[in-house]
């Protein structure tokens, strides 16, 4: 059947292998030299030690592939990769064989196709044709693939018909129909390599290769919904995108995630006025091609809960809807009524605000003759300015960059747990401790990290024996000749009683250090933030003065906080909230003012390394509900404090005023190397319901329950689709 | 210092922003920069000098010019593994806010006011798309595309010996 073509014997470039071969003497960069090949008679110079699949692709000759994915590692399973190689006497599978310098490769001969036809035939063979019922549909390798290379007719006449295969239960995200597998191991490979979900796997041989948890488990991880993704065919699918939508029905749009601090990049697919679904982007700046499971599936929270109109609360502590003016006149009446003036005026900020809102909610609180702008941080800390002060970017901001962790050769956590804070960049220091000799140290409560850490400790006194060079241990050791060493302070921490003392310490650390933790091409001292919004409330000076602090607010403006402590309230104020969700902020107020989503409105936003981002929306805000800066800007003129900008560009205009990098989107500004002063355990305890969307998510709660609380209770008749019986 | 700002702020926006105060003749003139085409383009490089705007003559409506378009390389779909047309450029409208879409009471159907919803233009390259962006006047912001770093990957990587406590057992 494989027979060998004439063009196989074609030579090899010559002169080109013997360039690649010099070698400069004084050369000493780690830089691996680079190798030339020939791909469809194309030169393409690749590095060396890459794939021979990484070649055809910088040679601009696509290959089909089902296991090979460029974030895992090479599994060269499916074979359907291969390739003609000259002088090789049958065919080769692209992504295991190494480039070599000087082959000469065909993707394109009768050769190839017949070679790949053979293996799509085989990978059929046991595949069900339900492709008219399964959510792959239209977005298929399989389907795409068999276009090219499948057979019109079967050969396949077996008395037993295809392998069937029994469904795993995965949990409450990800939908199984093993019938479906094709045995790539794209899955497994991501389990074990980035998520640390060791515990998925293949059993069997051959025919009877089986994916699965080998017990009954559910997978156990925060980026689990990534393996859908993965999944070539529609073996993993999503559980509760399950027969809503089909790909080509939906309307994209690239935005930026909101849900936690890292500012992932997600493609919002909508279609009318919902968002039927959140997938990521990739970017190999802030989350490579990962998102978490929370940012990929609370967008049914969206739904739920929704301020739709404006509300005003009547005498008998009802909400009445109204219109807009009358909403906004009604502001402006208790604000008269309770008399407020100066910093008895207060705006606390939430976790969902963006950066537009909280400039201009900040230019009107402070033309109302306030400085009280309070955040929604923990317990009272909000009330007063951050431990770790906002004067010096570098002392809130992710300095390493979350790219940079990468070449971190030792990195010390204090006070948080990645892993829930910001779960794609755990998997991103999994990955360096996997492939390189990484150490992790933890002060803090012990979290199951997934990868290995030694714990130093619960509390600021095991820092403090730590950072004095008291703990012996093999990560102490490593740690005092780490090259790189990289501190990550939870942004927890600043809301912790030893806060102080513990960003004091660290930051006598650091300058005691001199050169070794921050100097010209490293910064290792991180605050990880947690929240959204936070970047951007420190950059855009959003904290109170000293004198705010202590003063006993009459009129309470309540932006998007709904993590705020309803004690901190004083009952004889005057609460306005603007949101998108009915939740506690919503429950506290006398006006409610409908806001936009982070799906609804184009906004910036500042992620935990300081990169300003550009929104997107991709769907209308439901009801009445409006832009939230228009709001504030309309609020503005009722108030009678015009403020002086009536466009977007305007707005953009003032936030370049106050931080250029606010408005380079997409770009990312250097801190400075002073480390004024810099900053135990994680504030997060519960990794799924973090926020008001993703409280009011169904999803969302249904993980709550199946890894949180661990309820016994079948999520049957939750699901979309009931768990199906083992076969 | 103007000139300066305007450049580092990637959204260009043209300096008339109200309708009363424009007259056609001086919104019809244009900056001519030329750009420096780095891609094969379908655009032969004319020196312009004086930019007729579409809109001028096209009688499309005067909101039209009031939004924003968005040139950016959408990036691959992560369900797929192919890179089909992932060297196009497109442009397409920023959604109407309020009204510009609702759902239809009587069937569900997705119903919109917004005539510029399903309009969705593809280019070779980012200077075409920029260029027909200013053709028809409209504002644009541009979105960088992402970078991409795909270390080199070798089957051999599997079988690397390491000589310390071992961190993953290989499996699949």
């Amino acid at each position: 059947m494989l027979r060998i073509v004439a063009s196989a014997s074609r030579p090899s470039s010559v002169s080109l292998l013997s360039v690649a071969h010099r070698r400069n003497l004084s050369s000493t960069s780690a830089r691996q030299a680079d190798i030339t090949l020939t791909v469809d008679g194309k030169e393409v110079t690749v590095p060396q030690g890459s794939a021979l699949i990484q070649a055809c692709e910088a040679a601009g000759s696509p290959i089909p592939r089902f296991c090979y994915h460029d974030r895992l590692a090479i599994a060269g399973n499916c074979r359907m990769c291969l390739v003609e190689v000259a002088r090789s006497p049958k065919p080769v599978a692209s992504c295991a064989a190494p480039a070599m310098p000087g082959a000469v490769v065909f993707t394109n001969t009768p050769l190839v196709h017949e070679a790949r036809e053979g293996v799509m035939e085989f990978l059929l063979s046991n595949h069900p044709l339900d492709c008219p019922i399964c959510d792959q549909g239209g977005e298929c390798d399989l389907q795409d693939q068999s276009i090219r290379y499948g057979s019109d007719r079967t050969r396949f006449h077996e008395i037993a018909g295809k392998r069937a295969v029994s469904n795993k239960d995965l949990g409450p995200i990800v939908k199984t129909s093993m019938n479906r597998c094709i045995q790539c191991t794209r899955c497994v490979r991501f389990a074990n390599e980035v998520a640390g979900v060791e515990d998925l796997g293949t059993t069997g041989r051959g025919n009877d290769l089986q994916i699965g948890m080998y017990v009954e488990k559910m997978m156990d991880s925060e980026l689990s919904g990534n393996v859908i993704d993965l999944c070539p065919v529609g073996a993993l699918t999503s559980k509760p995108y399950a027969m809503q939508a089909r790909p080509w029905e939906l309307k994209t749009t690239e935005s930026v995630d909101v849900l936690d601090a890292l500012g992932s990049n997600i493609r919002v697919d909508s279609r009318g006025v919902q968002v039927m679904r959140v997938q990521p982007r990739t970017n190999d700046n802030v989350n490579e091609e990962w998102i978490s499971d929370k940012t990929r599936y609370a967008y049914d929270g969206l739904r739920f809960q929704r301020l739709t109109t404006p509300l005003i609360k009547g005498p008998d502590n009802r909400f009445v809807t109204a219109s807009w003016p009358d909403a906004l006149a009604a502001i402006a009446a208790g604000l008269n009524q309770t008399g407020a003036k100066g910093n008895e005026i207060k705006a606390i900020a939430g976790h969902l605000a963006d950066t537009e809102t909280l400039v201009v909610l900040k230019d009107l609180i402070n033309r109302l003759g306030s400085d009280n702008l309070a955040s929604d941080l923990e317990g009272k800390y909000g009330n007063a300015p951050p431990v770790h002060g906002i004067d010096v970017r570098s002392n809130y901001s992710f300095n390493s960059t979350i790219a940079g962790v990468e070449s971190a050769d030792a990195i010390l956590l204090v006070g948080t747990n990645p892993r829930h804070e910001a779960a794609v960049l755990n998997s991103r220091i999994r990955k360096s401790w996997l492939h390189t000799d990484l150490v992790v140290g933890m002060v803090g409560t012990r979290a199951d990290t997934t990868y290995g850490f030694e714990h130093l400790g619960e509390d600021a006194k095991a820092l403090e024996k730590f950072l004095s060079g008291k703990v012996k241990g093999e990560f102490a050791e490593r740690w005092a000749q780490a090259k790189r060493p990289l501190i990550m302070v939870g942004s927890s921490m600043a809301e912790h009683a030893d806060g102080e003392a513990v960003f004091g310490m660290l930051a006598r650390y650091v300058a005691a250090t001199g050169e070794r933790i921050v100097r010209e091409d490293w910064n290792g001292f991180n605050v990880l933030q947690r929240v959204a919004s936070r970047p951007a409330l420190y950059e855009t000076g959003f904290v109170p003065s000293r004198a705010a602090t202590s003063t006993t607010p009459k009129f309470i403006f309540l932006l998007n906080a709904d993590e705020v402590d309803p004690a901190s309230i004083p009952a004889d104020a005057f609460v306005v909230y603007q949101g998108h969700h009915g939740d506690r902020g919503a429950a506290l107020a006398d006006v409610c003012l409908p806001g936009c989503a982070y799906t609804e409105k184009s906004s910036t936003w500042v992620n935990t390394e300081g990169r300003s981002q550009l929104g997107r929306a991709a769907v209308p805000p439901p009801g009445a509900a409006r832009e939230d800066w228009k709001i504030v800007r309309a609020l503005s003129e009722v108030l009678g404090v015009d403020l002086p900008y009536e466009d977007l560009v305007g707005v953009r205009d003032r936030m370049w005023a106050i931080s250029p990098s606010l408005v380079r989107w997409d770009g990312l500004e250097g801190t400075s190397l002073e480390v004024a002063k810099a900053g135990l355990g994680s504030l997060m305890s519960n990794f799924y319901q973090t926020d008001v969307v993703s409280r009011a998510s169904v999803t969302m709660a249904q993980c709550t329950r199946a890894f949180v609380t661990r309820e016994k209770t079948s999520l049957e008749g939750l699901g979309k689709e009931p768990l199906q019986a083992h076969a | 210092m103007m000139l300066a700002r305007r450049q580092l702020v990637p959204l260009v926006r043209r300096v008339a922003p109200s309708i009363s105060s424009r007259s056609i003749a001086s919104d019809a003139v244009s900056p001519a920069q030329s750009v420096a085409a780095t891609t094969p383009t379908d655009v032969v490089p004319v020196a312009v000098t004086e930019l007729l705007t579409a809109e001028v003559i096209s009688g499309a409506p005067s909101e039209l010019r009031h939004r924003a378009v968005r040139v950016y390389q959408p990036t691959r779909n992560t369900m797929q593994s192919g890179g089909a047309k992932g060297e196009r450029w497109r442009i397409d409208f920023d959604i109407l806010q309020g009204g510009g879409r609702w759902e239809n009471p009587l069937m569900g159907y997705a119903s919109s006011a917004d005539y510029m919803q399903g309009a969705r233009v593809t280019f070779k390259s980012q200077e075409d798309a920029i260029n027909f962006a200013k053709q028809q006047g409209w504002d644009y912001y541009v979105q960088q595309p992402t970078v991409k770093r795909i270390p080199p990957k070798n089957y051999s990587d599997n079988y690397l010996y390491r000589p310390n406590k071992l961190r993953i057992c290989k499996t699949k």
